[in-house]
């Protein structure tokens, strides 16, 4: 079953790409490019840069050479956008809020700027196969990636979550998708680029990414396309007793 | 094997912090009530006088150099725990701030808008100070100014008062008659 060109490695390769292109039609049909034009970007360019890997995969007069060279241009064309998708969820969340938006900034920056050192370093002690460089390359890049990825959408929530912001649902649902995806992503590239398994279980390794990466298609699928109930007018209104007591600090700085 | 195994380990953190998040949105709106509850007064006047530069000049002149250091760390503690009140007390109307946002009534759409701003440069300030003094408890004979907290306090105050005047106009009849 966990077979390399099994019926469930071909539908975990495909199926979550053909539904991503669909929510990236379907998004488009509601008008949710305005809000999230990156994400919808993403949508598509990361699908058809998938299904163009999996062609290639199947197609006998692709060598393994070039199907590794179209791997890492995907690769990059799939960090770019992903980065740039951190950027609109973050807008999307700090934006509205001038008090720490410019703050927030700063922080994501300086927290990127770390991240990206940390993910050299960890680059740097990661075992090099010098007979299959371009595989080893490509295992290391992966980790990278993956590694300020889930840095960046973890600091986003951690951020939202120090200020008690709460999130709208749309680009909630985004960001989670992307982050379990990365942080599970990380944890099997990195297992897969140090050589911890034998090729044999590496298999069940890139199983596990393909199932969880259809699982986070769902996930955006549900918040993004699914209605949800509106929510019940809320009855936090300021209290009156507390109201009352910030009314006598008041009146004593008055008659100061 | 100990970078895999910290990178692993890692990984899995941070989903268990993502997923924390997950579940912990879906009680976020039943707990809006609670943190409204969670709001607790501030003696401005009190905390305006532990943070005056001319007290702390005063009882430098006053004291010996050792026992003014152990007021002054008295003092700071004080102030810092007045500041944790203030954060907390942000937080919460960031809460209330957000959840009056949703309203059809523009007025109060505005006025939420200000107080969740003003409550989260607050909260935000509160941090830095909190973060100053814990410094300056190492270091006692430094300066150390948090007017700027109990400034935005006061600021923040106004705009809940303002909030609470257009969600509930009976409550802060006794503001009107004053300002």
């Amino acid at each position: 079953m966990l077979q390399a060109h099994s019926p469930l490695w071909h539908y975990l390769w495909v199926a979550p790409n053909v539904f991503l292109l669909v929510l990236a039609l379907l998004a488009w049909r509601r008008g949710l490019q305005k809000q999230f034009p990156i994400f919808v970007i993403f949508a598509v360019v990361a699908a058809i840069e998938q299904l163009t890997v999996y062609v290639a995969d199947i197609l006998p007069s692709v060598t393994a050479a070039t199907w590794w060279q179209i791997f890492w241009v995907g690769l990059l064309i799939e960090a770019f956008l992903k980065f740039a998708l951190v950027g609109e969820i973050f807008s999307q969340v700090f934006g509205p809020y001038s008090s720490i938006a410019k703050l927030g900034k700063l922080l994501i920056s300086g927290a990127g700027v770390v991240l990206i050192l940390v993910a050299a370093v960890a680059a740097a002690y990661t075992p090099k196969n010098s007979t299959h460089s371009i595989v080893s390359g490509v295992h290391i890049f992966e980790q990278t990636i993956y590694m300020v990825e889930s840095g960046l959408i973890l600091f986003l929530f951690v951020f939202a979550a120090y200020f008690k912001l709460s999130w709208n649902r749309s680009p909630f649902g985004i960001a989670l998708g992307l982050g379990m995806s990365a942080c599970v992503h990380l944890a099997t590239w990195t297992l897969m680029a140090n050589g911890k398994f034998s090729p044999r279980h590496d298999i069940s390794l890139i199983f596990v990414n393909m199932a969880t990466y259809h699982a986070c298609v769902l996930l955006w699928f549900y918040y993004l396309l699914v209605p949800h109930k509106a929510a019940q007018k809320s009855e936090a209104l300021v209290p009156e007793h507390n109201l009352e007591l910030w009314n006598r600090e008041l009146e004593r700085l008055l008659h100061q | 094997m100990s970078l895999t195994l910290a990178l692993v380990v890692a990984a899995a953190v941070a989903l268990g912090v993502l997923l924390n998040f997950a579940v912990s949105r879906s009680l976020q709106h039943k707990q809006t009530s609670d943190a409204v509850r969670t709001i607790s007064p501030i003696d401005v006047v009190a905390f305006r006088n532990l943070i005056d530069p001319a007290e702390n000049e005063y009882l430098r002149r006053c004291l010996p150099p050792a026992q003014f250091r152990s007021v002054r760390r008295a003092r700071l503690r004080a102030m810092a725990a007045y500041i944790q009140v203030v954060g907390e007390n942000a937080t919460a109307l960031v809460r209330m701030g957000e959840s009056a946002l949703t309203g059809d009534d523009l007025q109060v759409a505005a006025a939420a808008q200000q107080v969740v701003n003003d409550a989260l440069r607050l909260r935000r300030n509160s941090a830095v100070a909190l973060a100053r003094i814990y410094l300056a408890l190492a270091w006692p004979n430094s300066e150390f100014a948090a007017e700027r907290v109990v400034d935005r306090y006061e600021q923040l105050s106004g705009s809940a008062m303002l909030l609470g005047r257009l969600q509930n106009p009976a409550a802060a009849v006794r503001l009107a008659s004053h300002s």
